[in-house]
């Protein structure tokens, strides 16, 4: 694990970084007075306060991660039946792929859950994190610890296909697996 | 009672039809003559004609039509005045001054909120708040406007934000965030945009709605395995797990006495709607059918008024997503259809009177804002808020 100061400092980066990006073209920050519907002003958008003791380990301690990371998806997706966070056999041979890219090495793995756009967003949240805790579940049992794998569920927010259809929605429903190298 | 209910079902089953119910729940049409010609007088004249639109309980009229004339001016020292008279009986309802401010969507609120009170007895909803979820391309923020789609204002940079809920004062928001990549829990405060960590334990931290003492929050955690429910200190500690099931606990909404928690549960396959016991306890089921109900809110009217709590739900029906309520809290009951238009209508949320529904309406892939007032069936469109907007939550 690392220090507090450590990640508090990568959280501030982070924030500020995005700040910058989102904040390029809009008005002044903070300007007070009123504005009638459609135009949207930016409230002054500070870091986060990380107070001690809401920072919380365990098993499964998740690594510090940037979007960059994310686009490093190695391998083939999971994919799975509407509404359904089962392995089916048929994928399971993508799940061994993965687990043997991870023996003889210290990577850790991102598991991420995801859904087509068909149910609520809330639920579908928790689908999503079903599904990559079904594909840990079972590359634990081929035999990966599972202190190296976290699971992110972005429910129907990050879909592979933004198109609209059963063809889309089949491929939206799967898990996506980040090695990273730390 | 009995027969209240009976009345809201009958408004809500004939929603095209004029509706024909108990005075209170009748729509009161009121002739807004405004605040003469002045600059001021001619913004105040806009924004109270739009919250009278807006209202639920009043109705906009021409005189002749009218139960209610509304005038008013604006004095020589900025002050301004508002009279409503009842038409037939001349009786003045209200007669009201009011200085002169510089806010002037302000003033007219409260006084729109005078006009609401004056005739129906019922705190308006006019000076109230809806935070809501912000699309800017490819990016979802926390932001906050005025309950009629003015003050848009942004309160995240987190790229991925969910499901904001207010503290039951008003000064604070709870939300789910991607800000580390991961979903935690944040709270931000509304007066100084500081923000802070609620929770961020491994996987799943989402869901959070505070409880009506504002002391704790329930949320979906799955630090324990598949997504359960909790409940937690508002300052991150007393941690207390509620559920223990294989399947998936979600968005949980208290009670209004706060000794009760509505969530959706798939844990006997498809999505329905539990409750169960602050404390845990054995869940009991609620919904059966439709055979998806997702997305509980739970009403919390004042004290006194005709409307009684309520849950609002998001079914799914052939493939489209329709706002329902359960009127009465008990096992097996049907989910009550109250906007089911062939969009996809979801995210409810109450407004403190217990009877408007903020939602998001989604047609062609587009997600905007809609009041609905379940005792009509009427909606009403709020401004486009840039390129969309969901997951709305009415403040207190």
């Amino acid at each position: 694990m690392r220090s507090n100061v450590l990640t508090h400092t990568m959280i501030l980066a982070l924030v500020a970084a995005l700040s910058l990006v989102g904040c390029k073209k809009k008005p002044p920050v903070g300007t007070a007075g009123t504005t009638g519907p459609g135009s949207v002003t930016p409230s002054s958008v500070g870091g986060v306060d990380v107070p001690g003791g809401v920072t919380i380990g365990g098993p499964g301690m998740r690594p510090d991660l940037t979007s960059a990371d994310l686009e490093k998806r190695q391998f083939t997706p999971v994919y799975f039946d509407y509404d359904s966070a089962k392995i089916k056999p048929a994928e399971m041979a993508k799940l061994e792929v993965v687990a043997e890219s991870l023996k003889g090495n210290s990577k850790n793995l991102i598991i991420e859950g995801h859904c087509d756009e068909r149910g609520t967003a809330e639920y579908n949240r928790a689908l999503g994190e079903r599904r990559a805790q079904a594909a840990l579940v079972e590359l634990k049992r081929l035999g990966i610890d599972a202190s190296r794998m976290s699971t992110i569920s972005y429910g129907k927010e990050r879909p592979a296909d933004s198109t609209h259809g059963d063809t889309a929605w089949s491929r939206n429903r799967r898990c996506e697996f980040v090695a990273l190298d730390r | 009672m009995r027969i209240l209910i009976v009345m809201i079902l009958l408004a809500v089953n004939v929603a095209d039809a004029q509706v024909t119910v108990r005075k209170g729940f009748q729509k009161r049409f009121v002739a807004v003559n405004g605040f003469g010609g002045t600059a001021l007088g001619a913004k105040l004249t806009e924004v109270v004609a739009n919250d009278v639109r807006l209202s639920g309980c009043l109705g906009l009229a021409k005189a002749d039509a009218a139960e209610f004339v509304q005038h008013g001016n604006v004095k020589a020292d900025g002050g301004v005045e508002c009279f409503v008279t009842h038409v037939v009986t001349k009786k003045m309802f209200l007669s009201k001054a009011y200085p002169g401010q510089a806010d002037a969507r302000r003033l007219a609120h409260a006084i729109s909120d005078d006009i609401v009170q004056a005739i129906t007895g019922q705190r308006g909803i006019a000076q109230t708040r809806i935070a809501f979820i912000l699309k800017q391309g490819r990016n979802k923020e926390l932001a906050v406007m005025d309950y009629d789609g003015a003050n848009v204002r942004q309160y995240s940079n987190d790229r991925l934000c969910a499901r904001p809920r207010w503290s039951p004062d008003g000064t604070r928001i709870v939300y789910t965030s991607y800000w580390q990549m991961f979903p935690d829990i944040l709270e931000v405060n509304l007066q100084t945009g500081a923000r802070q960590i609620l929770a961020r334990f491994p996987g799943l931290n989402t869901g959070a709605e505070y409880s009506p003492d504002g002391l704790r929050l329930a949320v979906t955690l799955s630090k324990d395995g598949n997504p359960e429910l909790y409940t937690m200190g508002v300052d991150g500690t007393g941690l207390r797990r509620l559920t223990n099931t294989r399947g998936a606990e979600s968005s949980p909404t208290w009670s209004p006495d706060g000794r009760q928690i509505a969530f959706v549960s798939d844990d006997r396959g498809s999505p329905q709607i539990y409750l169960i016991n602050r404390d845990g306890g054995e869940p009991e089921r609620l919904t059966v059918s439709p055979s998806y109900n997702t997305e509980p809110a739970w009403s919390r009217p004042p004290s006194g008024s005709e409307m009684r709590p309520m849950i609002a739900v998001t079914s799914r029906v052939g493939g489209k997503f329709q706002i329902g309520v359960l009127e009465t809290v008990g096992a097996g009951q049907g989910v009550r259809p109250v906007l089911a238009d062939g969009a996809d209508n979801e995210d409810p949320s109450w407004a403190p009177n217990g009877r408007m529904l903020v939602f998001a309406k989604r047609r062609n892939w587009s997600s905007r804002l809609y009041l609905l007032d379940v005792v009509t069936g009427e909606q009403l469109e709020l401004p486009a808020v840039g390129e969309g907007a969901s997951e709305p939550a009415w403040g207190p």
